[in-house]
C-alpha cells in the first residue's frame, strides 16, 4: 500500500493565497500565489490549487491555514448570536472588566467598536454554583424554556453562548442547559464554555464561548464548501487545518471548534521555525516574519515556540493556546513622516492601496520599501521577477521633499534615517519578548522570512547584537512551507487552584489523566494511532497572592518537592528571584501530540565554494557597517550552492526577495542551500 | 556636537524602551493585585538634574508623580551620599505625592569609568519606580478611611535605603516585616520594584554607552524641548480665557459635612493654570492632598487636552502652574491625614467642569464624577485566613459633542485598570454577587446620552467588614450643553430591612446573609434631548438603557409594545 506522494499547502493571507506542493519521493517543493476571493474565500483556495496544476488525486495530506475567523469578527459578519448565563449576571460579556485599551488611557471621549452581542439577546437563568462548585440553587429548566423561546423565536438568534458562574469547577448545568437548547432548536448552534475551556474568570470564558458562538455558523459552511470543492477535483486525502497554538486539526475538528484557527495566520512560519530550530540544532530561534504592514516575531526556546494561553481579538479575551507573537506596525509599507523635526515611522501603513510610492499606485508619502529603493536594496526593474517595475525616481522624490529637505539632510541620509528608527522601534519590542522569558537576545539565531525579513533581519541582528541570521529558501512562501511539517495537536485544561503542599497527589493524577484521556481520544478521532499519539503534561504555577504564572512541564511522576524546584529554578531565570512563599497550581494542562511525518530538508550537493559562479554584477547601495555608500557584490540565490562563503556588502537577489548583507558581516550557504549570516568576528 | 532628527528618535524609542521593559517586570513579578491588575503604580527614568526623560506610567495619576518624590527623596538624602548600587525608599506622603501605602523606589545611575572599572562612576540619572503596597501597618487592615493624622496610617519612610551598593540592607527589610499585616506580598512586592529597577539602570547604562553621554544629553534636550513646544502649540489651538467651578466632595470620613472644592483655570500666554483657591482648609478625616498628588492630576488634564498619545517627558508640563495654598486640602502639610485619595478624582472632573465652560463643544460631560470602590475584609470562610480584597466599580462616562459616554466603563481617572472577576472574588472573599446588571436610565439624557452605570448586589456568606470608597454619592456629576443630570452613585447597606441606610465612605460590619446594594452613577447628557436621534431612543429602549417611560417624558418618543 502507498500513499499518495504528494502534500499542498494552501495559506490566504489578506492580499494573497500562497500554495505550496511538496512532492514527498523528491523533496522537490513548488509554490504559487492566486489572488484571495473574499466573498467566496473558498474559490480563491482552489484557484491557487489549480494554478500550481496539482493533480489533487495524487495529494496525501491538504493542510490549510485561514483566518476567516478572525476576519469574520472584524467584519462583524457573523448572525444574531445570543448569551445564556446566570440570573442577575446578563451583562457579563457586555462589562467586560470595565477597562479601555491601554493604548487610550488619556482619552477620555473613548467609543468602544460595536459590540458581537446585542444586549436583548442577552438572558439570565436561576441555578447557581459557588466557588467550590457547589450547587447554591438548581438549574431553572422552566425559566429556561421561556428565555430560550424569547432568544430564538422572537429574536431570531441563530447561535447561543452558554456560560454559567464557576461552571468549570462543576459543567452539569451548562451541560444540561445545552443538551435541552439542541432539543428543542436543533438548527440553532449552541456552543458551551466548559466545552471549550474549563478555566476560572467568568468574563475571559463568556468572551472565549461568545467568540465561537458566533464564528462557527461561518467556519462550517467555509469548510464545507471547500471539502465539497476539493472532493470535485477527486481530493481523498485527510484534510488538516492549522491552529493558532501549534499545529493543526482536521478539519471535521476544526469545524467542532474555529476559534483555535483564528490567530493561526503567523502560525506557519513558526511551525516551519520550530522544525529549523530541530534540524538545524538551533534551540534558541526567534522568528520574523516581515510583511507589508507589520513585523511579527515569536521566540522559539530549547526548540519550542512559546505559547500563551491568552490571546486576545479585538481586545475581545480568547482562553485559548496561540503562539505568542509580538506584531510591531513596522513593515515595508509603514510610512515616514516629520513631527516638529523629529523623524516618525508609522504607525499609519500606505497597505496594499495606495502601497509605497515606489509602487507608482498613487501612494505620495515615502514608506520603508521606498527608503530601500533608496538606499539601492531594490533592483526597480527586476522587483518581483521583473514582474511589477518600480518607479525609484518618485520614491527619491517622495523622500527627498518630505523628509530629507526638512531635516536638512541627503536622500541617502533621510533614507538610511528612516531604518534607523524603524529599527530602534523593533529592537525594543524584540528585546521585550525575550527579556520576559529571561534571555539575553544575543542567544537566539533570528529566522528571516516573509517578503521584506531578510532585507531587514541582518541589520536588525547588527543592532541587537545576535550571533547568527538564517535565510531560509522562498523566504515568502515559508509560512506554506512550514505548514507542512504541523503535527495534529489539542490542549485541554482544568483551572486546580489548589495550593502544591496540599494537593492531593491522586487527585491531581486522576485528573490530569482524565485530561489525558481527553486528549488521546481527541486525536483518535482526528485518525492519529496511539504509537504515534504523545502526550504532554504541564502545570501552571504561581506564588500564592500573584495573578501571572508560569508553565511548568511535568512528568509521570508527581513529585511535589522536585516540581517546587523546576517552579523556583524558573522563577529565577524569568525574573531574577524566588521566594520561600507557598506555590499554587491554578492550571492542570496537558497537550496531545500526534506527530506527521516530516518532509525531509534535501541536502544539497557541495558546490566548490567559490560563490562567482552566482555573481551576477554589483550594485551601489547604503552600507551600514561603515555608514556609506558601497559596493555592493550581487548574487542570484537559485546559483548559490552549499559551501560558498563571501563577505558583506552583498545583496542576494531571488526574484520574490533580496538579503542585505552589510560589511562586517559573513554568509555561508549551508548543506540545505540556507544562508546564515553572521558577525565577520564570530565566523 | 548636532545630532540629525533620525538619530535624536532613535534615542528617544531607546529610553521608552527601557521603561516598558521595566513596566514588563514589574507586573510579571509583583505580588500585589494592585500592581499586576489594578496597575497602581508608576516608573518612570530621570536625568540626573532630575528631570524626566522617559515613563511607563501604569495608573493615569501616577503620570509624572514620580518627579516630585524623587526630588524630594534627592534632597533629604543628599546626592553626595548615594552610590552604585542604592535603592532608596520613600513613602512621606508630603513628599512622596501620595498616600503613604504607595512606595516609591528610586536608585542612582553610574555610568561606570572604563578607565578606572574599580571607580564609582558618573551619576547619569535615576530610575524610579512607586507602587501600591497592601499593609504597611496603618491602624485599620485594608484601607484607612478615618485617620485624623498621618502616624494612623502606616509607618514612614523619608528617604531610607533598602539596598546599599547592591546589598540588601537586613535590618529595614526585616523592620518592614515586622511593621506589616501582609508582609510576604509587601516585601513580595519590594522585591519586583527592585528588579524592574535594576532592568531600567542596565538599559540606561547601555544606551549611555551606545550612543555615549553628551549625544544623549543632546537628544533628551531636543526631546523635551520637542513635547513643550507640542503642548504649547495645542494650548495655543484651544479657546484662551479662565474659567471658576465649584463642587462638593460628601465628607473627609469623620464628619458626615460636604467638603468644599474650588479651582478656576486659566489658559493663556502659553501656559495652563489651575488655581484652587476658594477649596477647603485642611481636613480633619483623611481626604487632604499632598501638593505633588495636586500636581500629578493637573498633569492628566493637560496632557488630555494637548498630547494623549504622545509618551510624556520633563517638557510635556513645562507651561503648567498649579496654586494650591499650603494647609488647604490641595497641599497637604504635615500632621494632616492623606490616605483617602479619592479627592484626586472628584477634583480631575472639576478641573473639567471649569473648562466646560469655555469650551462645551469640545470636552464631555461628566463621568460619574467619581471611582465607586469597595473592600471586605475578614477570615476567609475557607481556610481562617485574614483576607483584604478589592474592587472598582464602572461608571457611565459622560456624553460628548460626537457620541453617547460609554457604558459602565471604569472611571476615566484610571480607565485601564480592569474590575476583579466575580469567580476571583467569591473565591476569595465571603462574598457572593447576586446582581451586576446595567442599571437603567442612570445616564444623564442628552443629545448624546451619558453612559449607564451599574449595580451590583452583594450577599455576604461570611462576617467580617466592608469599606465602602466612594466620596460622590450626595451630589450629581454634571452635564453640558442643555443635557440632564445622571444618576448619581448609591450605597446602600440592608435594603428592605431596619437597617436599611445609604452610606458614602464607610466601614461597616456585616454578618452572613446582609446585602448591600451598589449603584454607580451614569455619565451627564451632552445636548438637548429634544435633539437626540428618535431612532437612538428606541435602541436604547429595545437594548434595556433606556425605559419606555424616559423615553415617553425625557425624550418625548412614545414607543408602543
Amino acid at each position: 500500500m502507498s500513499p499518495a506522494p504528494l502534500r499542498l499547502a494552501v495559506d490566504i493571507g489578506g492580499t494573497f493565497v500562497d500554495a505550496m506542493e511538496l512532492d514527498t519521493r523528491t523533496g522537490v517543493v513548488r509554490f504559487r500565489k492566486a489572488s484571495t476571493t473574499p466573498a467566496r474565500p473558498w474559490e480563491g483556495v482552489l484557484a491557487a490549487v489549480e494554478a500550481l496544476g496539482t493533480d489533487l488525486g495524487e495529494v496525501e495530506l491538504f493542510i490549510h491555514g485561514t483566518t476567516l475567523g478572525l476576519n469574520a469578527v472584524l467584519e462583524r459578519r457573523g448572525g444574531a448570536t445570543g448569551i445564556i448565563t446566570n440570573y442577575g449576571l446578563r451583562d457579563i460579556f457586555l462589562l467586560g472588566r470595565g477597562n479601555v485599551p491601554d493604548d487610550r488611557m488619556y482619552d477620555f471621549q473613548y467609543e468602544r467598536p460595536e459590540s458581537l452581542v446585542k444586549r436583548r439577546h442577552t438572558a439570565g437563568v436561576r441555578g447557581r454554583l459557588n466557588h467550590r462548585g457547589e450547587e447554591l440553587e438548581p438549574l431553572d429548566e422552566v425559566g429556561l424554556r421561556e428565555v430560550a423561546r424569547q432568544l430564538v423565536e422572537d429574536e431570531g438568534v441563530i447561535s447561543l453562548a452558554v456560560c454559567y458562574l464557576h461552571s468549570y469547577l462543576d459543567p452539569s448545568h451548562e451541560q444540561r442547559t445545552a443538551e435541552l437548547l439542541r432539543e428543542w432548536y436543533p438548527q440553532v448552534t449552541v456552543s458551551v464554555s466548559t466545552d471549550i475551556v474549563r478555566e476560572h474568570r467568568e468574563y475571559e470564558r463568556t468572551s472565549t464561548t461568545v467568540l465561537e458562538a458566533y464564528i462557527r455558523p461561518i467556519f462550517e459552511r467555509y469548510v464545507d464548501e471547500l471539502e465539497k470543492g476539493l472532493a470535485a477535483k477527486g481530493f481523498d486525502g485527510r484534510f488538516l487545518i492549522m491552529r493558532s497554538g501549534g499545529g493543526s486539526m482536521t478539519s471535521a475538528t476544526a469545524k467542532q471548534s474555529p476559534t483555535h484557527t483564528v490567530l493561526s495566520g503567523p502560525a506557519g512560519g513558526i511551525v516551519g521555525g520550530g522544525y529549523l530550530a530541530d534540524v538545524l540544532e538551533r534551540p534558541n530561534v526567534l522568528t520574523f516574519d516581515i510583511g507589508g504592514t507589520s513585523l511579527d516575531a515569536c521566540v522559539i526556546e530549547d526548540g519550542t515556540a512559546v505559547v500563551t494561553h491568552e490571546a486576545e481579538l479585538e481586545h475581545f479575551p480568547l482562553l485559548m493556546p496561540s503562539y505568542d507573537i509580538r506584531t510591531i506596525g513596522a513593515g515595508g509599507g509603514s510610512i515616514a513622516w516629520i513631527d516638529r523635526g523629529l523623524l516618525k515611522v508609522g504607525p499609519e501603513s500606505a497597505s496594499a492601496v495606495p502601497g509605497p510610492v515606489c509602487y507608482g499606485r498613487g501612494g505620495t508619502r515615502p514608506t520603508v520599501t521606498d527608503a530601500s529603493v533608496c538606499l539601492g536594496y531594490v533592483d526597480p526593474e527586476s522587483f518581483l521577477a521583473g514582474s511589477m517595475p518600480l518607479q525609484a525616481e518618485a520614491a527619491v522624490e517622495a523622500v527627498r521633499a518630505t523628509i530629507a529637505e526638512p531635516l536638512g539632510l541627503s536622500v541617502e541620509a533621510a533614507a538610511a534615517g528612516i531604518f534607523d528608527v524603524m529599527l530602534a522601534k523593533t529592537v525594543g519590542a524584540v528585546r521585550q519578548i525575550t527579556v520576559e522569558r529571561g534571555h539575553d537576545p544575543r542567544v537566539f539565531s533570528l529566522l528571516a522570512f516573509g517578503g521584506a525579513g531578510p532585507l531587514v533581519a541582518p541589520l536588525l541582528a547588527r543592532e541587537m547584537g545576535v550571533r547568527e541570521v538564517i535565510v531560509p529558501f522562498a523566504p515568502s512562501g515559508f509560512s506554506a512551507w512550514g505548514m507542512l511539517s504541523a503535527d495534529i495537536v489539542n490542549d485541554f485544561a482544568r483551572t486546580r487552584m489548589e495550593v502544591l503542599d496540599e494537593v492531593d497527589l491522586d487527585d491531581l493524577r486522576r485528573e490530569l489523566d482524565e485530561i489525558g484521556g481527553e486528549a488521546l481520544g481527541s486525536l483518535r478521532e482526528q485518525g492519529v494511532a496511539d504509537d504515534v499519539a504523545h502526550l504532554e503534561n504541564q502545570l501552571e504555577l504561581r506564588y500564592l497572592g500573584q495573578e501571572h504564572t508560569l508553565t511548568v512541564p511535568i512528568g509521570e511522576d508527581l513529585d511535589p518537592e522536585a516540581i517546587r524546584r523546576s517552579f523556583n529554578e524558573l522563577h529565577e531565570a524569568r525574573y531574577g528571584h524566588s521566594m520561600e512563599s507557598r506555590v499554587q497550581i491554578l492550571t492542570a494542562r496537558v497537550r496531545g501530540i500526534g506527530r506527521t511525518v516530516r518532509p525531509g530538508l534535501p541536502v544539497l550537493p557541495e558546490g566548490d565554494g567559490d560563490p562567482a559562479r552566482a555573481l551576477t554584477g554589483r550594485r551601489t547601495a547604503f552600507d551600514f557597517g561603515t555608514r556609506s555608500a558601497a559596493e555592493f557584490a550581487v548574487y542570484d540565490r537559485s546559483r548559490l550552492s552549499p559551501g560558498d562563503r563571501f563577505d558583506g556588502p552583498a545583496l542576494v537577489d531571488e526574484g520574490t526577495s533580496t538579503t542585505v548583507v552589510h560589511s562586517g558581516q559573513h554568509v555561508e550557504v549551508d548543506e540545505h542551500g540556507y544562508l546564515l549570516i553572521t558577525l565577520e568576528e564570530a565566523a | 556636537m548636532t545630532l540629525d532628527g533620525a538619530t535624536i528618535e532613535v534615542v528617544r524609542s531607546y529610553l521608552l524602551a527601557a521603561a516598558e521593559e521595566m513596566r514588563t517586570t514589574l507586573i510579571r513579578t509583583a505580588f500585589n493585585p494592585v500592581i499586576y491588575e489594578v496597575l497602581d503604580f508608576g516608573i518612570s527614568l530621570y536625568d540626573e538634574k532630575l528631570e524626566l526623560i522617559a515613563e511607563a506610567p501604569g495608573l493615569t495619576f501616577f503620570l509624572g508623580a514620580n518627579d516630585f518624590s524623587l526630588q524630594k527623596g534627592v534632597e533629604y538624602v543628599g546626592a553626595e551620599n548615594l552610590f552604585p548600587g542604592d535603592i532608596v525608599m520613600l513613602n512621606y506622603p508630603y513628599w512622596n505625592a501620595a498616600h503613604a501605602y504607595d512606595a516609591t523606589l528610586f536608585a542612582p545611575v553610574f555610568l561606570p569609568d572604563e578607565a578606572h572599572p574599580d571607580a564609582d562612576g558618573t551619576l547619569v540619572g535615576y530610575v524610579c519606580v512607586r507602587a501600591h503596597w497592601m499593609d504597611l501597618g496603618a491602624k485599620d487592615p485594608g484601607y484607612v478611611l478615618d485617620s485624623t493624622d498621618v502616624h494612623q496610617e502606616g509607618m514612614l519612610f523619608p528617604g531610607t535605603k533598602v539596598f546599599s551598593r547592591g546589598k540588601a540592607v537586613h535590618d529595614i527589610h526585616e523592620l518592614i516585616r515586622f511593621n506589616s499585616r501582609m508582609p510576604d506580598v509587601v516585601l513580595g512586592d519590594l522585591h519586583a520594584q527592585v528588579s524592574a529597577i535594576r532592568t531600567g539602570e542596565r538599559r540606561l547604562i547601555e544606551i549611555m554607552q551606545k550612543f555615549g553621554k553628551p549625544a544623549v544629553d543632546e537628544a533628551v534636550t531636543v526631546i523635551k524641548a520637542h513635547s513643550e513646544q507640542s503642548t504649547i502649540d495645542a494650548l495655543a489651538a484651544l479657546p484662551q480665557g479662565s474659567w471658576t467651578a465649584v463642587d462638593w466632595m460628601d465628607d473627609d470620613g469623620i464628619s458626615d459635612d460636604p467638603i468644599r472644592m474650588q479651582v478656576t483655570v486659566t489658559i493663556a500666554d502659553g501656559t495652563f493654570t489651575v488655581d484652587f483657591a476658594g477649596s477647603s482648609p485642611a481636613t480633619k478625616g483623611p481626604v487632604n492632598m499632598p501638593l505633588g498628588a495636586t500636581i500629578a492630576l493637573c498633569k492628566v488634564v493637560l496632557k488630555n487636552l494637548t498630547s494623549p498619545e504622545q509618551p510624556s517627558n520633563a517638557g510635556t508640563t513645562v507651561p503648567l502652574r498649579v496654586l494650591a495654598e499650603p494647609g488647604t486640602l490641595f497641599h497637604a502639610v504635615y500632621p494632616a491625614p492623606t490616605f483617602t485619595l479619592w479627592t484626586g478624582i472628584v477634583a480631575l472632573e472639576l478641573v473639567y467642569k471649569a473648562l466646560a465652560q469655555g469650551m462645551p463643544d469640545r470636552l464631555a460631560a461628566s463621568s460619574g464624577g467619581d471611582v465607586p470602590g469597595f473592600m471586605m475584609v475578614g477570615d476567609h470562610p475557607d481556610t481562617g485566613e485574614f483576607f483584604a480584597i478589592s474592587n472598582n466599580d464602572p461608571v457611565g462616562w459622560g456624553g460628548t459633542p460626537e457620541h453617547d459616554g460609554l457604558d459602565a466603563t471604569i472611571h476615566l481617572s484610571e480607565s485601564t485598570v480592569r474590575s476583579t472577576p466575580l469567580e476571583v472574588l467569591e473565591a476569595r472573599s465571603g462574598m457572593i454577587f447576586e446582581r451586576l446588571e446595567i442599571r437603567t436610565d442612570s445616564g444623564g439624557a442628552g443629545r448624546h446620552r451619558g453612559g449607564a452605570g451599574l449595580q451590583r448586589d452583594i450577599r455576604f456568606v461570611s462576617p467580617g467588614e466592608f469599606l465602602s470608597v466612594i466620596k460622590k454619592t450626595k451630589t450629581a456629576p454634571w452635564a453640558l450643553e442643555g443635557g440632564l443630570e445622571p444618576k448619581p452613585n448609591q450605597v446602600v447597606v440592608f435594603p428592605g430591612t431596619e437597617r436599611e441606610a445609604r452610606v458614602s465612605t464607610k466601614r461597616v460590619p456585616v454578618q452572613p446573609g446582609d446585602l448591600i446594594r451598589l449603584l454607580t452613577a451614569g455619565g451627564g447628557g451632552h445636548g438637548d434631548p429634544a435633539d437626540r436621534d428618535p431612532a437612538l431612543v428606541r435602541r436604547d429602549v429595545s437594548e434595556g438603557y433606556v425605559s419606555r417611560e424616559a423615553a415617553a417624558s425625557v425624550y418625548g418618543v412614545e414607543i408602543d409594545e
